[in-house]
């Protein structure tokens, strides 16, 4: 019943993460994070949120290391992967072409490409749609049966590189996302730049560091108490936390920030606000940069500038 | 939608913009909507009172207008570009709709805008350039809320649910000429639609219609972030005697968390929070007539004859 759209990017659909122990990590992240297998093979584990309707949003790699293999972001139409890639093309980056089902189970029609941070970057359309875990009929407000923390849905990638202002140039102008919130050095370039499509606080988001580096991957939570509970899950299972139940300046979102089994970091996260696309953003200034990121210490912590994956 | 002409992909029709109410006493409303909601008044004029919520940046999210009776002059949605008037104008004529523009400096707030009637009767609008009065931060190092709000103190306005005699007809409208998406419906035991959840902005509802006179407005809705809000909200409404309609409660329809109360003049108001993030291609809920109530009100399972009777 519903007609075509023809929206461009729509959302964050997913992330490849490298991981050394496949067999630890979907542990954690099926019993731990709560997120629901959807399908394996050998060497990858795929991954969804209970209230996802495509088939993954997580995939896990197994690799020698960590990090980040790609990331995908949902597109709306065909015409608009079309469209995409030609403005890709037209910056001078090399695309590829792929088919349903070739480069992940599920997957859809993907163009793929590097960014210039060294990230490589696939625009997806017509992933194979599983369904959430709720009926369509008559459905309960969530299902009975979660474990962990269970978030119902991915929500935004946070990642590194070493040319801020021109990632921030290239997900404008190529990719048509938005500048919400920046953080500015005194000289005047950006530390780091927060940019959406969804018309929330940021779907993606880079700060300086090394090209191509991951920094975390959030999950949506819809309440403050839910950080709590995810807290005590961590503390419940030895999980690595990194940064208890707090408030970002930047965002104006509640986090809690933890690593999986294999390094990654990981976030949940509510709160936030809606973004128009003519709102004006906010600039955070280099003294401020602590309260941007952790407003009530106001100072940021060696490892959230220095460790990543 | 698609723009040829410059090559960018836009939105369309983006979120709602503001609700247009009339009211029988408007020193009793501009008490209520600052002193017990918490939103500021941004303008008044002879009959009619501009309100918006402190996180909202544009103009107005509430206009009252001075009236004996209660009513719904108008809501507006908020489109991307300019020449998205143009275009949903033309689709509008072409099937045979009025459509009236309003000139830039005739409507106070805003720009240009076209309205026009709903197969149910009510006016709706569409607009891009509110102006744009900024929101209650700083957009160099904010603080995340400002100090000193008052009342509930949402953040944003949120929907609006509205009457319809024929739902299936206005749902059809919205979806065909507006390029709107239906989330969720409720059939009734004929297998007619009853309720019908639209929207633009990839959440449960920016609009939604039940079964009933033409013309009238359920409610509007405030967005909270947090259940824990709603709670202190309904703190807020109980001090101040405010007529709790229901709730706290959870709705099955979109899985939001809810308190129903009526303003003094009798326009039922609404908190919300929670929800989903549907996708364009969301495969539409349905809600069969033995699970009415719980598709209402999750909790109670049953509905109340005020849910079904009283609209303004």
């Amino acid at each position: 019943m519903n007609r075509p759209t023809h929206e461009g990017i729509l959302r964050l659909s997913h992330a490849a993460i490298r991981v050394p122990d496949l067999e630890l990590a979907a542990a954690y992240y099926t019993e731990v994070v709560g997120l629901i297998e959807t399908d394996r093979t050998p060497d990858q584990v795929y991954l969804k949120a209970w209230d996802e309707h495509q088939h993954h949003s997580i995939i896990l790699e197994s690799a020698p290391t960590y990090g980040l293999q790609y990331l995908g972001f949902k597109v709306s139409d065909r015409s608009e992967l079309d469209r995409l890639a030609k403005r890709v093309e037209d910056a001078s980056t090399p695309i590829t072409r792929h088919g349903p089902g070739e480069l992940a189970i599920g997957s859809g029609d993907i163009v793929r490409f590097m960014a210039p941070s060294g990230h490589v970057i696939d625009l997806e359309y017509g992933q194979k749609q599983v369904g959430s875990a709720l009926p369509l009929v008559n459905p309960p407000p969530a299902p009975q049966d979660l474990v962990g923390m269970h978030p119902p849905r991915i929500d935004h990638i946070f990642l590194m590189c070493e040319d801020v202002d021109g990632i921030h140039d290239f997900f404008t102008e190529v990719l048509e996302f938005r500048l919400t919130e920046q953080i500015k050095a005194d000289d005047g370039h950006q530390l780091a730049v927060f940019l959406e499509r969804t018309h929330t606080a940021h779907d993606i988001a880079f700060v300086t560091g090394p090209n191509g580096a991951f920094h975390h991957v959030a999950f949506w939570v819809d309440e403050w108490g839910d950080l709590r509970d995810g807290a005590d899950m961590c503390a419940y299972h030895g999980v690595n936390l990194d940064v208890s139940p707090m408030r970002h300046g930047a965002t104006r979102g509640c986090g809690l920030y933890f690593f999986d089994p294999a390094g990654n970091r990981n976030e949940l996260f509510t709160g936030g606000y809606r973004f128009d696309p003519d709102d004006k953003p906010t600039t955070w200034t280099e003294a401020e940069m602590g309260r941007a990121i952790f407003f009530y210490e106001g100072k940021v912590n060696t490892r959230w500038l220095e460790v990543h994956s | 939608m698609w723009n040829a002409s410059c090559n960018v992909c836009h939105m369309g029709i983006l979120r709602l913009s503001h609700v247009d109410i009339t009211v029988p006493d408007l020193e009793l409303a501009a008490a209520y909507y600052t002193q017990v909601i918490g939103m500021t008044i941004t303008e008044r004029t002879d009959d009619r009172i501009f309100f918006k919520c402190w996180d909202e940046r544009d103009h107005h999210s509430l206009a009252v207008r001075y009236h004996p009776r209660l009513g719904l002059d108008r809501f507006a949605f908020k489109v991307e570009h300019d020449d998205d008037l143009d275009h949903y104008e033309s689709r509008l004529e072409a099937v045979g709709t009025t459509v009236d523009r309003v000139a830039d400096g005739e409507e106070v707030g805003q720009g240009e805008s076209i309205r026009f009637k709903l197969p149910s009767g009510q006016e709706m609008e569409l607009v891009r350039d509110v102006h744009k009065v900024g929101h209650a931060l700083p957009l160099v190092n904010p603080r995340p809320y400002p100090d000193g709000l008052i009342g509930i103190a949402p953040p944003r306005m949120d929907h609006l649910l509205l009457h319809a005699e024929e739902v299936p007809e206005v749902a059809k409208f919205f979806i065909e000429h507006l390029d709107f998406r239906l989330t969720e419906q409720l059939l009734d035991a004929g297998g007619h639609q009853a309720i019908a959840f639209l929207e633009r902005s990839h959440q449960p509802h920016d609009v939604a219609f039940a079964h009933g006179p033409n013309g009238a407005i359920h409610h509007f809705s405030y967005w909270l972030d947090d259940w824990d809000h709603v709670r202190r909200a309904a703190d807020i409404l109980a001090y101040n005697g405010i007529s709790i309609d229901i709730g706290p409660t959870r709705h099955g329809l979109t899985r939001g968390n809810t308190i129903y109360f009526f303003d003094p003049m009798g326009t039922r108001n609404e908190v919300f929070t929670g929800g989903y993030r549907p996708d364009p291609d969301f495969p539409t809920i349905t809600w069969t007539d033995e699970r009415a109530g719980r598709a209402v009100f999750y909790y109670e399972g049953v509905l109340n004859e005020r849910f079904q009777k009283v609209h303004s």
